[in-house]
């Protein structure tokens, strides 16, 4: 609580100044933003939501930005006066979550307080935040970057993540990052550039008392400071593209990995050929025990997390395609990915008059094939690198989007996902599930539009009641969305579970934007469920209610 | 090449200042270490290297000439014996400890304690040891350690161990040290029986009288006895001493003197028979 107090006084300090100099007194100016979610729910024992003892819910967050020059300085506020549903209850409260101040020149940078950064894909350091995911790993201290010449940047960071209200651990890292073609003069303009990267993070934290299994009166040593290494290369030529990082991570027994010794690395390599009305990308992962936490107690899987894996499924957008996300396995997974956009050009057969988009997407994701040696106290389990184990995940999707007329345009989606529980945390049969949408967007005239989707999902799964899992069975979607100029829009939508399964989702919506300010009204039924952005997920509860959210901008 | 050269340089700024916060390597060996309360014995889970090893107390001085041929053969008889033999040299407080010039004194208030105990300031004859502090019918079984050191050994090695001693890990945490004693009983033992913790030091350049009367200032001790970490007769071990009894103990011990390079440090844990002070097994291990 004295630190949310200190920071307040940050806050008043910096909010003294911001006025004057918005009027120019300082020079610089002030820049910001405003967001209120706010959220009413009731109880609906058939999709399981539960009553709000504090009836009205909100998320309130205003950030403002003093820029005079290469200097900067900003303060976020933030209140859960209680946290939205979905959000962790240790959110409850309100005060300055976020300040700093920051000097950057072309060449230099020095970032003191509250900092997002990240080291090459994220594999060894990324400090984000994500709203809708209720995660803000942003570290407080200092972050310095350094380009001692064009074409080389090192940066150095160390501070406390935040977790909450509070800050916790300790995050060194510096990282490295060269274009080979820089230092050369004749290579510079080459057509093949080369650059390579390096980056090294360690976390320390005190000794905890975790007790070993078997043995009273034993714990585990546990490593103080643990260290993650990573090098990367992105190589490019004309259209062609070859990316690759491999990081390593020392000893680490954890929560997640239950309390194991097995250091952990991960392998990402990403290839890409594009040229005009066509694109295609593979990617292939393997992780293998590459958790990185600066707490290795942290009960909430999501929080705390100081390195990150890129996600290697396409994130969907559609409902019925999105309902089963795949959350990335920092314990160990493989997997493939390919990606495949071709653009049928105007007046060819299959173009026609307005030419026709393809979208083809695949993933698939396993587990590790791995031996077991033992439990917490061992070294866990060994592995064979290209041996892989149980199918954690699997889709398949193509898209194709065609405009059939000067006002018409219909994209239609075809969809296969096989989803495995156990990623969930649940025993259970493999989930098969065949989508179909279609998307028609209807341009009436310049300020009226209307869209119409139509969903279906088949399943072979079932809704049983012990296990609780509503997204079973086979589901229909209907979704009209009127557009009144840019200004208004009204959405009504409608989920049903026809067979095998158990609710009626419906949901109504209204949005009106003016200039930077947005207003939305929603009323309706959430789905129990998870959501993902990046492989990274939360658990959404069922609500039934009235939601609203302005933002606006300055 | 002026730009490689300031990426170089850039590059090793950086890492040097992380060189400080690289990550920590535990051996598989320690995993687990003991989390009760210190001094304290539990059940243990037993002793994987059951052999009977012997160790041999040499009393010395950097004024006793002829202490350096004891070093050289008890050097020797390690070599041979490999991790059979442990060897602790005890500095008690004679005039042959008497440091020669401006070098440190390693002599120990433990040391002149087990001296005067074992008649070795009485006999006043340096050097003199012990192996598993023998005893015949006429008093200890002290020895001049310059020879017949592998028939005392042998005496000891040559009977099969009724305890087996284990040194799992002597960690460094932040001052102090944590060392882990297991112990198992091979044979059944009637007796009450006490464990010493002993901190030994290797690779001291401390100046020594040799035996042409010359003075070697670069004379390098090892085995030194820096500090008896139990009580000089050691600690009571909580025990039935049935046949197949496991147990174990931690110790937390934070070092007297600064001076003292734990890097360079064993720990040396027997079991002893409390009244006969008869060492029934023994092992070290490294300080890390």
């Amino acid at each position: 609580m004295n630190k949310r107090i200190s920071l307040l006084g940050v806050a008043l300090m910096l909010c003294g100044i911001i006025p004057s100099a918005a009027q120019g007194i300082l020079g610089g100016h002030v820049t910001g933003n405003i967001q209120f979610d706010g959220q009413i729910s009731h109880r609906d024992t058939i999709i399981g939501a539960d009553d709000v003892p504090k009836k009205l819910l909100s998320n309130i967050r205003t950030d403002i930005l003093y820029t005079n020059g290469d200097f900067s300085a900003g303060l976020r506020y933030e209140g859960y006066l209680g946290p939205m549903l979905g959000f962790r209850p240790d959110y409850e409260g309100q005060g300055i979550a976020n300040y700093f101040v920051s000097y950057r020149t072309q060449n230099f940078a020095v970032t003191a307080g509250h900092f997002y950064e990240q080291f090459g894909n994220g594999m060894t350091l990324r400090a984000y935040e994500d709203r809708y995911l209720g995660i803000d790993n942003a570290l407080r201290g200092i972050n310095i970057m350094y380009r001692p010449f064009n074409g080389v940047i090192l940066k150095g960071v160390i501070g406390q993540q935040r977790y909450f209200w509070e800050t916790t651990g300790l995050v060194r890292g510096i990282d490295g990052e060269v274009n080979v073609n820089s230092l050369v003069e004749s290579w510079k303009d080459a057509k093949t550039q080369l650059t390579l990267g390096a980056s090294f993070v360690s976390k320390y934290e005190d000794n905890d008392e975790i007790i070993s299994s078997g043995i009273d009166g034993y714990k585990l040593n546990l490593p103080q400071n643990v260290g993650a290494t990573a090098v990367r290369m992105d190589l490019s030529s004309g259209g062609f593209g070859l990316q690759a990082e491999y990081a390593h991570k020392g000893q680490d027994p954890n929560d997640l990995n239950d309390y194991i010794y097995r250091e952990g690395d991960v392998l990402w390599m990403s290839a890409s050929y594009s040229k005009k009305g066509m694109s295609a990308n593979i990617q292939a992962k393997r992780v293998d025990n590459m958790g990185f936490r600066s707490h290795r107690t942290e009960k909430y899987k999501e929080m705390l997390f100081i390195n990150y894996t890129p996600a290697i499924s396409k994130q969907h957008t559609y409902a019925f395609l999105s309902m089963y996300p795949y959350a990335t396995q920092s314990t160990g997974e493989m997997g493939l990915q390919g990606d495949f956009m071709y653009k049928f050009k105007k007046e060819t057969l299959l173009g026609g008059k307005y030419g026709t988009d393809v979208h083809i997407n695949t993933s698939l994701i396993t587990g590790l094939d791995t031996t077991r040696i033992g439990g917490r106290g061992t070294n866990g389990y060994t592995s064979d690198f290209f041996s892989t184990g149980d199918l954690y995940y699997g889709d398949l999707s193509v898209e194709i989007a065609k405009k059939l007329s000067s006002k018409l345009k219909l994209a239609a989606t075809y969809g296969y996902v096989v989803f495995n529980p156990i990623i969930e945390g649940h025993e259970g049969d493999l989930h098969h599930n065949n989508v179909v949408v279609a998307d028609l967007t209807w341009k009436i005239n310049k300020k009226n539009s209307i869209r119409f989707e139509a969903e279906w999902m088949g399943s072979d799964s079932k809704y049983d009641a012990t296990v609780d899992d509503k997204r079973c069975g086979d589901w229909i979607m209907g979704l009209v969305e009127y557009n009144l100029t840019s200004a208004w829009f009204v959405s009504l939508s409608d989920q049903y579970a026809y067979n095998d399964g158990i609710g009626n989702y419906y949901n109504l919506s209204v949005g009106y934007t003016k200039g930077a300010t947005r207003l939305q009204l929603g009323y309706g039924k959430q789905r129990e469920g998870i959501i993902c952005i990046g492989g990274v997920c939360r658990n959404v509860p069922a609500s039934n209610g009235l939601t609203f959210s302005l933002t606006t901008s300055f | 090449m002026k730009k490689i050269f300031q990426l170089f340089v850039s590059v090793f700024v950086f890492v040097s200042v992380f060189a400080f916060v690289s990550c920590d390597k535990i051996e598989e060996d320690n995993y687990i270490v003991y989390a009760g309360a210190a001094g304290k014995w539990y059940d243990g889970s037993g002793v994987a290297d059951k052999s009977q090893r012997a160790i041999i107390e040499k009393y010395t001085g950097v004024r006793c000439v002829n202490c350096p041929t004891a070093d050289e053969a008890i050097g020797v008889a390690v070599g041979q014996y490999g991790d059979k033999l442990i060897a602790v040299a005890i500095h008690d407080s004679s005039n042959f400890t008497k440091p020669i010039g401006d070098t440190p004194r390693l002599s120990t208030p433990d040391g002149e304690t087990m001296s005067q105990f074992f008649g070795v300031r009485d006999a006043g004859q340096y050097p003199a040891a012990l192996v598993n502090r023998a005893s015949t019918s006429t008093g200890w079984d002290l020895f001049t350690p310059t020879e017949g050191i592998n028939s005392h050994v042998d005496n000891i090695l040559s009977n099969n161990a009724t305890v087996a001693v284990a040194v799992d890990s002597a960690v460094i945490n932040n001052n102090s040290v944590d060392i882990t004693v297991n112990i198992e009983f091979l044979q059944p033992v009637s007796d009450e029986l006490s464990l010493t913790l002993m901190l030994i030091e290797d690779s001291l350049v401390v100046t020594q009288r040799l035996h042409d009367g010359s003075d070697n200032e670069n004379y390098v001790h090892n085995h030194v006895l820096r500090d008896v970490i139990t009580d000089v007769w050691g600690a009571d071990i909580d025990c039935t001493g049935a046949a197949g009894e496991k147990r174990v103990a931690l110790f937390q011990y934070k070092p007297e003197s600064s001076e003292w390079n734990l890097r360079r440090c064993h720990i040396v844990a027997f079991v002893s028979v409390k009244n006969s002070k008869q060492i029934l097994n023994v092992a070290d291990c490294h300080v890390r």
